[in-house]
């Protein structure tokens, strides 16, 4: 029992923050669903009203650099968890 | 065949320091920052000496060229900020040439100034400051009325803090992903890659994300701003009321 507690322990300090690193990759998965989302409806508006085209790409860009916000976090935590930590 | 040592790559994640003397430490970006703000003060002399002297009627190239880059941000900035246009067309226009310029600096072997957690939090700030002066300007103490709610004070905290992170997280991404590739590319030299392979990642790593990373910056900006100067609505109740009254008493 104590052998395991140490091997975890050991697992943890060495390869622990690695494998943090990973996981807080998977940020682009809901950035990547949510700029899907918005860039899809964002051609639906379009396509209804091809006039508006302008005014739909600015609130476009602005929404996709709010969502890509999240997963600048991610990369941001693993990016440290590797090279800092 | 892919012996591939990215145990260089720890260095050049985070700046180095230069000059270390007590408490003033200089790092390779602020000195590619200052490089950047001398090169944009020269070009501006020059188009003001070259082009802005000779103004014409009918414009030509260059003319055509600043007439279009200074409308852009002047008519984004009247569309949002009514009154303000005059500050904020200039600041938003300056801040996106910093950072458009500190950002393709790279291309030239430098540092990004904008890959620096300093850079990007004056940046930062100067945005939370306009937001707040021209605010309080505008609605005097009617904008205290918002801090009633306390959750708009970590709103607006929290607004520095995520143009800070956005900024130097984008920046920093794309230059890490192009000192990735120029480690791989060395281990792969008998292909002929490593003349091509950068030559054609780089406009989408550098180039694209400079233009994109000062586009957003400048409209967040405004945006923050819109949001800061409008004018809470009154009791709308009442006009209502009298407009009601108003009607039924033109129908009798």
């Amino acid at each position: 029992m104590e052998l395991l507690i140490t091997m975890v322990a050991n697992l943890l300090a060495t390869d622990g923050a690695l494998l943090g690193a990973g996981i807080a990759a998977l940020t682009g998965l809901g950035a990547g669903i949510g700029m899907g989302i918005a860039t899809g409806k964002a051609v639906e508006a379009t396509a209804r009203q091809p006039e508006a085209v302008g005014k739909i790409r600015t609130m476009l860009l602005l929404g996709l650099a709010f969502a890509e916000t999240t997963a600048i976090y991610g990369l941001l935590v693993s990016i440290l968890l590797i090279f800092v930590a | 065949m892919l012996a591939v040592d990215f145990s260089g790559l720890a260095e050049k994640i985070f700046p180095h320091h230069v000059v270390e003397k007590g408490w003033f430490v200089l790092n390779d970006s602020v000195i590619s920052g200052f490089i950047v703000v001398a090169v944009l003060l020269i070009v501006a002399l020059i188009l003001r000496l070259t082009i802005i002297r000779h103004w014409k009627t009918t414009p030509t190239g260059g003319q055509m060229f600043l007439e279009w880059l200074v409308c852009f941000f002047d008519k984004s900035a009247d569309e949002m900020t009514e009154e303000y246009s005059g500050l904020m067309g200039p600041y938003t226009l300056g801040a996106a040439a910093y950072i458009c310029c500190g950002v393709l600096i790279e291309m030239f072997g430098l540092r990004p100034a904008i890959a620096d957690l300093g850079a990007c939090m004056a940046l930062a700030l100067c945005t939370f400051l306009f937001i707040h002066t021209l605010g309080f300007t505008k609605n005097k103490a009617r904008r205290l009325l918002h801090y009633v709610n306390p959750i708009n004070i970590v709103t607006d905290l929290a607004v520095p803090v995520s143009m800070t992170f956005r900024l130097f997280g984008s920046i920093l991404s794309g230059m890490v992903i192009m000192d990735m590739i120029y480690i791989l590319v060395e281990g792969i030299w008998y292909l002929g890659l490593p003349l091509i392979l950068p030559a054609v990642l780089t406009p989408l790593f550098t180039l694209f994300h400079a233009f994109i990373q000062s586009y957003v910056f400048a409209s967040l900006t405004l945006t923050f701003v819109q949001e800061a100067i409008e004018v809470p609505p009154r009791r709308q109740k009442k006009n209502k009321k009298t407009l009601q009254t108003a009607i039924a008493e033109k129908a009798a």
